[in-house]
């Protein structure tokens, strides 16, 4: 092995691979953030610090380091880059260097956001970097910046970049109704990559330029509007929800045909109603951020109808999901196990958005734990265990070796069991007690002991369940038994090629049939 | 049943391919991000100056070696992809919009106390100027689908004058209001049109600098057309973006 060929590689495969070991070394870090907070809140008062602004940078790293380390790099990096070209019979990306350049710059975002903790003065703003605090705090607002910016760009030139291989490279035959349900879910996330990432990283940089140069944009006193920040921040962070949302629908949904057997139920209404629909409303919903905030009634009301309205193209591929396993032949392979917890945890997640879009209750529920669990269902645990499906499901065709079954299955069910234990406590106790989020401290909520212990246990079963999956994934990666090209009998694309593949995937490239279809199973 | 005719023996190439310069760049860019740190945040002017030292031959070196390195081999594609590459870069102008017309909607008084009256004969000209070298830029590209190398480096070079004369009056007017004491910090205003002239201004450097990037190679005689079909898209993009910022922040 060539190291050099690894670090100034143009290889989609190996661009792909870099992406997920920068974003799994991404998600250790935030999830240590996320297990010192819960041992910090695990008792009354300070438990492993007496500083409160140490809890917020560890806040703020868990969620900085997790959207824009993790989630968004993993599944438009390190899915898209090593699933794409295979899926459509590409030799590569349509321009290798710039792929390279965005997961260089994707490095170097990660590096600027693990400097929070030797820098003196870390950032302190949350990862929404709300103004007025994130320009007169005396954190390293700049740092934050940065951050976004580098990783911003990187998507953006991801984007530019896959958007047109998926649009010119397409193996000859393979028309736009035959692609695999995962590209589409990453042409629609790329889509909207291009569209709002420009406006958060123009949106952080207004920050900085308020605090360290001196302009108004968002200081009332001089003519600016603190709430511009918070529109422009959500005008892309709401989105952003949908771009982690449909890749990993996108994998779930390969993973679920490859071990149904089966086709993908519906799948134009899928793609046209469930893809494209939420490209298109995902632009109209950003304000249900800022319901108590305060705004006209009309605009209110007008969010929350397009906030529900949301239901209908996740209700398309949820259906999708489910008429594909209906008849299917299923098998529970450890992709598969995932990929199911992955769809129940979703609809836990989603379901009790639901409330939350609904402006009345909203006014109750807003800033409370109920929040986080239910953003923590759809997007910590439905989002993480999707991108790790994804990696149990391509780990042979990267590696040239199978994951040990028996500890994949054990993983997921520590993982499974800690993140009900930890994010239904969550919700419970936002409702019933309406105890605060983001407070470093509970003393005003003596009667949720018992619950933030609960939650604590919780976090470090979770956190178990995620290290015996690393550790299977490294000893597997050496140690396994080979896998063959196609270990899942999968009929899609990536699978016709060898184990690992080789520079160019293809010897020639594919020429695919009339009657070929990655989901072809029902004629066997 | 599905075939596929490739048959694959699984025989990998001899080598992958690399490049260094994706890498070089990202540093550069690294550096850049910790001057700006040093010098805003933690007020260290030295460890500033050193690290913008090492960033700008970074970032210089790694532009010139990629462009060395790609120019001429298959930018087929580029001229697709520079079409989406314009959407987000139009959104961030929308988001700098946003802010503006935000403040200046729900602002009580406008002018707001301490703005001045901007030129108006300068911006027309700047206007003019921009949109003949929208011209000129199209009418290299006539030579160059001529194979006539000699005159399409002529109005390439004229194009590239004519962007220089543009950012070089734009100077001249910051000059010339922060003279009058009207100032990036002097109130919302004075925020958005240095902002948004300097966005513009910073896209009129970036195009400039994508054609001397191309314009060396093309006196070598290496003439690519998909490079030039696309600075030629990305150029037109700048020329329109100015018609919104004329009208929304000189003439407004």
């Amino acid at each position: 092995m060539n190291l050099k060929e690894w670090v100034f590689t143009t290889d989609h495969k190996r661009v792909g691979i870099l992406y997920l070991i920068g974003s799994v070394a991404a998600f250790v870090v935030a999830g240590i953030m996320a297990l010192l907070m819960r041992a910090e809140l695990s008792a009354m008062g300070p438990t492993l610090t007496a500083n409160p602004t140490t809890y917020n940078v560890w806040l703020y790293a868990h969620g900085a380091v997790m959207i824009l380390g993790f989630q968004i790099p993993a599944l438009t990096g390190f899915a898209a880059n090593y699933a794409i070209p295979l899926m459509i019979g590409a030799k590569d990306v349509a321009f290798p260097r710039l792929n390279a350049f965005s997961v260089w710059l994707f490095y170097m975002g990660v590096i600027l956001a693990l400097l929070t903790f030797v820098i003196p003065d870390p950032p302190d703003v949350l990862w929404t970097g709300y103004p007025p605090y994130s320009t007169i705090t005396t954190g390293n607002t700049a740092l934050y910046t940065f951050t976004v910016l580098l990783i911003g760009f990187a998507s953006i030139i991801a984007g530019v970049n896959f958007i047109t291989t998926i649009a010119y490279m397409r193996a000859k035959g393979l028309t736009w109704n035959k692609l695999n349900f995962f590209v589409w879910s990453i042409l629609g996330s790329f889509v909207m990559q291009l569209i709002y990432v420009p406006v958060l990283g123009t949106a952080v940089l207004l920050v900085s330029f308020d605090k360290y140069l001196g302009t108004h944009f968002f200081d009332p006193t001089m003519g600016g509007d603190v709430l511009t920040y918070q529109n422009l921040f959500w005008f892309y962070s709401h989105p952003a929800v949908y771009v982690i949302f449909l890749p990993f629908m996108g994998i779930i949904m390969d993973i679920f045909a490859t071990f149904s057997k089966n086709r993908i139920f519906n799948y134009k209404a899928a793609v046209y109603g469930g893809v494209w629909g939420i490209v298109i409303i995902s632009g109209e919903v950003w304000i249900h951020h800022l319901y108590v905030t305060g705004m006209p009634d009309w605009l209110r009301i007008g969010q929350m109808v397009t906030t529900l309205m949301i239901s209908v193209p996740v209700g398309l591929m949820t259906i999708s999901l489910v008429g594909t396993l209906y008849k299917g032949s299923i098998t529970f392979e450890t992709p598969m196990l995932y990929a199911l917890g992955t769809m129940f945890l979703f609809l836990v997640g989603g379901l009790t958005g639901i409330p939350l879009a609904v402006t009345s209750l909203t006014v109750n529920l807003s800033e409370t734990y109920y929040v986080v669990g239910h953003f923590h269902y759809v997007m910590a645990v439905a989002g993480s265990l999707a991108i790790f499906s994804g990696v149990y499901y391509w780990f042979p065709k990267m590696t040239g070796r199978m994951v040990n079954e028996t500890w994949g299955r054990i993983a997921f069910v520590f993982t499974f069991v800690g993140a009900n234990v930890i994010f239904w406590t969550m919700m419970n106790v936002g409702v019933k007690e309406g105890l605060p989020r983001r407070y470093y401290d509970w003393a005003q909520f003596p009667q949720v002991a018992h619950d933030q212990m609960v939650m604590t246990i919780g976090s470090v079963i979770i956190g178990i369940g995620f290290a015996i999956m690393l550790l299977n994934w490294i000893l597997s990666a050496a140690f396994g038994k080979k896998a063959g090209d196609n270990p899942w009998e999968s009929k899609s694309l990536e699978w016709t090629t060898a184990s690992p593949p080789p520079h160019g995937n293809w010897p020639k490239p594919p020429v695919l049939a009339d009657d070929w279809s990655p989901y072809a199973y029902a004629k066997r | 049943m599905s075939t596929l005719e490739a048959a694959h023996g699984g025989e990998a190439h001899a080598h992958w391919d690399t490049s260094i310069w994706p890498f070089v760049l990202s540093f550069g860019i690294l550096a850049l991000t910790l001057s700006f740190t040093l010098q805003f945040v933690y007020h260290l002017s030295l460890p500033a100056v050193i690290a913008l030292g090492i960033s700008l031959p970074l970032i210089l070196g790694g532009i010139a070696g990629w462009t060395g390195e790609a120019m001429g081999t298959g930018e087929g594609l580029s001229f697709a992809s520079m079409g989406w590459f314009i959407l987000a870069e139009a959104m961030i102008f929308v988001s700098c919009f946003a802010a503006y017309w935000f403040g200046r909607l729900e602002a009580p008084v406008w002018p707001l106390p301490g703005s001045v009256e901007l030129p108006k004969a300068l911006p027309v000209l700047m206007t003019i100027t921009l949109v003949t070298s929208s011209f000129t830029i199209h009418r290299a590209e006539h030579f160059l689908h001529e194979k006539n190398q000699s005159a399409f480096v002529q109005w390439v070079l004229i194009t590239i004058a004519l962007g220089l004369a543009f950012l070089g009056m734009s100077g001249f007017e910051w000059n010339h209001l922060i003279h009058e004491g009207f100032t990036i910090q002097t109130n919302l205003f004075g925020t958005v049109f240095y902002s948004i002239t300097g966005l513009h201004g910073s896209h009129v450097l970036v195009g400039l600098g994508i054609f001397v990037a191309g314009v060396f190679p093309a006196m070598k005689g290496n003439l690519s057309p998909g490079f030039w079909r696309t600075a030629g898209l990305y150029w037109h993009f700048v020329d329109i973006i100015w018609f919104f910022v004329v009208s929304q922040v000189y003439f407004w």
